[in-house]
């Protein structure tokens, strides 16, 4: 049973996201494939999970992208790829693909589509996942990404200092989502990419 | 009916006036039920009709490329402080008994054209023997401008050759919200009007203005807002730049605007600059308008009779609810008539200057004076 | 006889050319728009309103794309305007989801401005912000988060802080004092410890290099340490609760700058100095224990603490000549 959730972006209602979360990944090679010939059948975002810190993180990126779009500046292909390219702290299109996309030896997977038409539902999206990755299905979640991801990697690729204690300024806020030293600096990086 | 001389000189412009303030037994009486009733209830008892018997000036012009110098200035004012004065009793019809007391700018400003005039005021004082005023500059300024336009409180921009600062009153002092770190607005229009060579009659300030209205290209220049203050060299050494790069471009050698294609001219020159540093004043000044919470901002000094920095100020005051005061050049340019209805508002509390401490200062800050003519 | 102001006057006529056109003092009147705070009432263009959940009409068009459409149906967040500044719009919002508040603030266009200078004006200042708060947070500094920024339509989404700010806490503790009579015996300690956490709070600012630019108690916040978190106190089973519990949080960095003169940094603790005697007399002379940790947060720091009396003595600034 193909588990995918559907999150909606504050201020961006028109375009909900579709994210689906895989383990045990075993054709990352053919859907990577799929991904360099164009295949528009294939317009996903397929993000390398243990490069992703936090549920905010994956939305950060989202709202990027989606907000790009919608201001006609996109720098890559369509609005997917430009998630995987927001998520990047600098401009190297090619290097935000090799950092956090799909890669042959991906294991975890995030596959996020964006409601660009109406073409596109949950069903749809689930429907077409299910047919064509072979992995093992994972609910989306907060917990979920943070139980998969590599910090030390994501900490060295936003130079967000190894040893951990020069960003862990912050306390928590105590209520609500609470935004750690670590994650707020990548999303205030991500904000500022570009810049 | 308290009459006053006032004798100002603190730059080039050598200015005497003569003020008449009625005085408080006189029976106009703003609670007399024969008048109309808005009058009973919104007049204010600050605003007496005040009476300009005369108001004379002769600026000091240098040549096109120069600045006017101290000891110059001085030699200008000493030449024509007779005349002026001779002229403004005439004008004003008054007699010498008549005469409450003589009214002189203290300071701030430039130290041998301050000398000049403070020495013909305590001439004429000794002569007829009547009390001396030293008058803050700056503090004219204000009251002038309160009077002739009947604003209440509001928030002043004071922008001049020597001066630029955001004031409001509070406790009987004229606060300092915000100033020109290093030199003031007028200064920076000045020296770069002699860059250019633009005329400095009858002032550098109005012919860079006049030009300004053919430009039509933005440059880039420094804006130099820090926090409630601004600072004017930056922009002043890039725009010096601009303006020698102009004088060696020629048709072999062209600068053109990168969007129009057309030659960038004086009048684009004059343009930017206009547009940065007036964009920069009326920043602050809305910044102390929203600190304080005032609805009215009144422009006082040289600098304030041009035409665009008060209407970028409209601009600014109608988006937040609000209105803009200014005057005309008799009041906005150095004129003695300020020093004098300055004065007589200090003397009408019982304030004198002593012979012996009729002295003239370069520096003189507007929050020294105890304005203990309003509560 | 009307109120008005009569007003004889002679023009100079010794040789002196006639200046600009005779003018007759005037008033640059101006349309008075009803602008209200609470924006109940604004008379505008648009039509695109949304009710919050007070039932008051608030003119979302203001705010730049995305955040001018209303929130989808079934989303509990509303847009709302805290503050209106000279500068910027301040308001309520949520960002990436529906439970992550944020702080949303606006610089809107300035139309006496030349349309190119406000546009470089409103970008530089909006990313001079998003950086400095980013280097903070780089740095370990306790400030808000960056969300996102979109420098060319002027707004920055931060993280909003829960908490309160240490104006708000010193009002409030004479309350507090006394309806905890009987348990608090602290004397002033309690105070002084929170004048210890500002100082190295901005201590620790300065040290990373930058100026905040307008420190105030309404800037800084105090914000509720969740125990165990990482980086928050060490929450004690024997101290009892005081209204100065939690983290100092710096915000609203609208006028801060990155810079390590010793000047910028005596002038930026005199800002808070003068701010401690304007709003909170009765603990003014808590504050050298302010400076007392300060001075003890980083090397260099008591020379900015002799640069401030330097500062202290000069008033504002050096007196204009003329």
């Amino acid at each position: 049973m193909e588990e995918l959730v559907t999150l909606t972006l504050p201020h961006l209602p028109l375009h909900p996201l579709f994210l689906s979360l895989f383990t045990n990944l075993e054709n990352a090679s053919f859907l990577r494939q799929q991904l360099l010939d164009g295949n528009q059948e294939f317009e996903y975002a397929f993000l390398d999970a243990r490069m992703l810190l936090s549920e905010n993180h994956v939305l950060a990126a989202c709202f990027r992208a989606l907000n790009d779009w919608q201001r006609g500046r996109l720098r890559s292909r369509n609005v997917h790829s430009e998630i995987v390219f927001s998520l990047s702290p600098n401009n190297n299109i090619a290097e935000s693909f090799r950092r956090f996309g799909i890669s042959d030896t991906t294991t975890d997977l995030l596959a996020i589509k964006v409601s660009t038409s109406s073409e596109f539902t949950a069903e749809s999206v689930r429907t077409h996942l299910s047919q064509h990755v072979q992995a093992d299905s994972v609910l989306f979640s907060d917990e979920a990404i943070r139980r998969g991801a590599d910090l030390a990697r994501i900490r060295k690729v936003y130079k967000a200092g190894g040893d951990g204690g020069k960003v862990n300024g912050a306390a928590g806020t105590g209520g609500g989502a609470a935004l750690d030293g670590v994650e707020g600096f990548i999303l205030g990086t991500m904000a500022l990419k570009g810049s | 009916m308290p009459i006053a001389i006032g004798l100002e000189g603190s730059a080039n412009k050598l200015g005497v006036g003569i003020i008449l303030h009625p005085s408080s037994s006189t029976p106009s009486s703003p609670h007399d039920s024969a008048h109309s009733e808005d009058e009973a209830f919104t007049s204010k008892p600050t605003s007496p009709p005040v009476q300009i018997l005369a108001n004379l000036r002769h600026t000091f012009v240098s040549p096109p490329g120069t600045g006017f110098l101290p000891k110059d200035t001085a030699a200008h004012h000493r030449r024509w402080v007779v005349r002026l004065t001779k002229q403004a009793l005439k004008q004003a019809r008054i007699q010498l008994e008549d005469v409450d007391c003589i009214c002189y700018t203290k300071g701030p400003g430039m130290g041998a054209p301050l000398g000049a005039v403070a020495i013909a005021a305590r001439t004429l004082s000794q002569l007829w023997d009547k009390p001396l005023i030293g008058v803050n500059h700056c503090v004219g300024h204000i009251e002038m401008g309160r009077a002739i336009t009947g604003a209440e409180n509001p928030v002043v921009l004071y922008v001049s050759g020597g001066n630029t600062q955001v004031i409001a009153y509070s406790a009987q002092r004229y606060r300092i919200f915000g100033e020109a770190l290093d030199i003031a607005v007028g200064n920076c229009l000045d020296r770069f009007a002699r860059v250019l060579n633009i005329s400095n009659d009858p002032a550098p300030g109005y012919n860079i203005e006049q030009l300004a209205k053919d430009g039509k290209c933005l440059l880039e220049l420094p804006y130099a807002v820090k926090g409630m203050d601004v600072s004017f060299s930056g922009i002043l050494a890039r725009v010096e730049e601009l303006a020698r790069r102009l004088t060696t471009t020629t048709s072999t050698n062209p600068w053109l605007d990168p969007d129009t294609g057309l030659d960038i001219t004086k009048s684009d020159l004059c343009f930017t600059l206009q547009e940065t540093v007036f964009a920069m004043l009326v920043e602050i000044t809305e910044r102390a308008m929203a600190h304080v919470g005032a609805q009215q901002v009144l422009i006082v000094g040289g600098v304030g009779c041009n035409e665009r920095l008060q209407q970028m100020m409209g601009i600014m005051a109608s988006e937040r609810g609000g209105s803009v005061y200014a005057t005309d050049e008799r009041f906005c340019i150095d004129n003695g008539i300020m020093i004098a209805h300055a004065g007589l508002l200090a003397h009408g509390k019982g304030f004198e200057t002593k012979l012996e401490e009729s002295t003239f200062t370069q520096r003189f800050r507007t929050d020294e004076v105890l304005v203990n003519w309003r509560d | 006889m009307p109120r008005a102001l009569s007003i004889t006057t002679h023009n100079a006529s010794l040789g002196e050319a006639p200046l600009t056109p005779e003018w007759h003092s005037r008033t640059v009147a101006s349309e008075t728009a009803a602008h209200k705070m609470s924006f109940t009432a604004v008379p505008t263009a648009s039509n695109s309103y949304q009710l919050n959940d007070s039932n008051e009409v608030q003119p979302l068009h203001s705010l730049p794309p995305p955040f001018t459409t209303t929130s989808s149906p079934g989303q509990t967040s509303s847009t709302k305007l805290i503050r209106q500044g000279a500068e910027a719009l301040l308001y309520y919002t949520h960002f990436l989801s529906p439970s992550l508040p944020c702080a949303l603030k606006y610089r809107p266009p300035k139309s006496y401005r030349h349309p190119i200078l406000d546009k470089r004006l409103t970008r530089a200042r909006i990313l001079a912000e998003a950086r400095v708060l980013v280097r903070c947070k780089r740095e370990g500094v306790s400030v808000p988060a960056v969300l996102g920024a979109g420098w060319e339509e002027g707004w920055i989404a931060i993280e909003w802080v829960n908490g309160s700010t240490v104006r708000d806490a010193i009002f409030g503790r004479k309350t507090w004092r006394q309806e905890n009579q009987a348990s608090y015996e602290g004397g002033e300690k309690d105070l002084v410890g929170l004048m210890h956490k500002i100082g190295c709070a901005v201590g620790k600012l300065h040290q990373v290099g930058v100026i905040h630019g307008d420190l105030t108690t309404s800037n800084l916040m105090l914000r509720p340490t969740v125990s165990g978190a990482e980086g928050g106190e060490e929450p004690s089973a024997t101290s009892a609760a005081t209204p100065f519990d939690g983290t100092i949080t710096l915000i609203d960095f609208g006028l801060a700058a990155q810079s390590s003169q010793e000047e910028d940094r005596a002038v930026d603790l005199y800002v808070l100095e003068r701010a401690f005697g304007s709003t909170h007399p009765e603990v003014e002379h808590l504050f050298p224990e302010v400076l007392k940790a300060y001075g003890e947060s980083y090397k260099g720091a008591k020379v900015v603490l002799r640069k401030l009396e330097d500062v202290r003595m000069r008033g504002r600034k050096k007196s204009m000549i003329g």
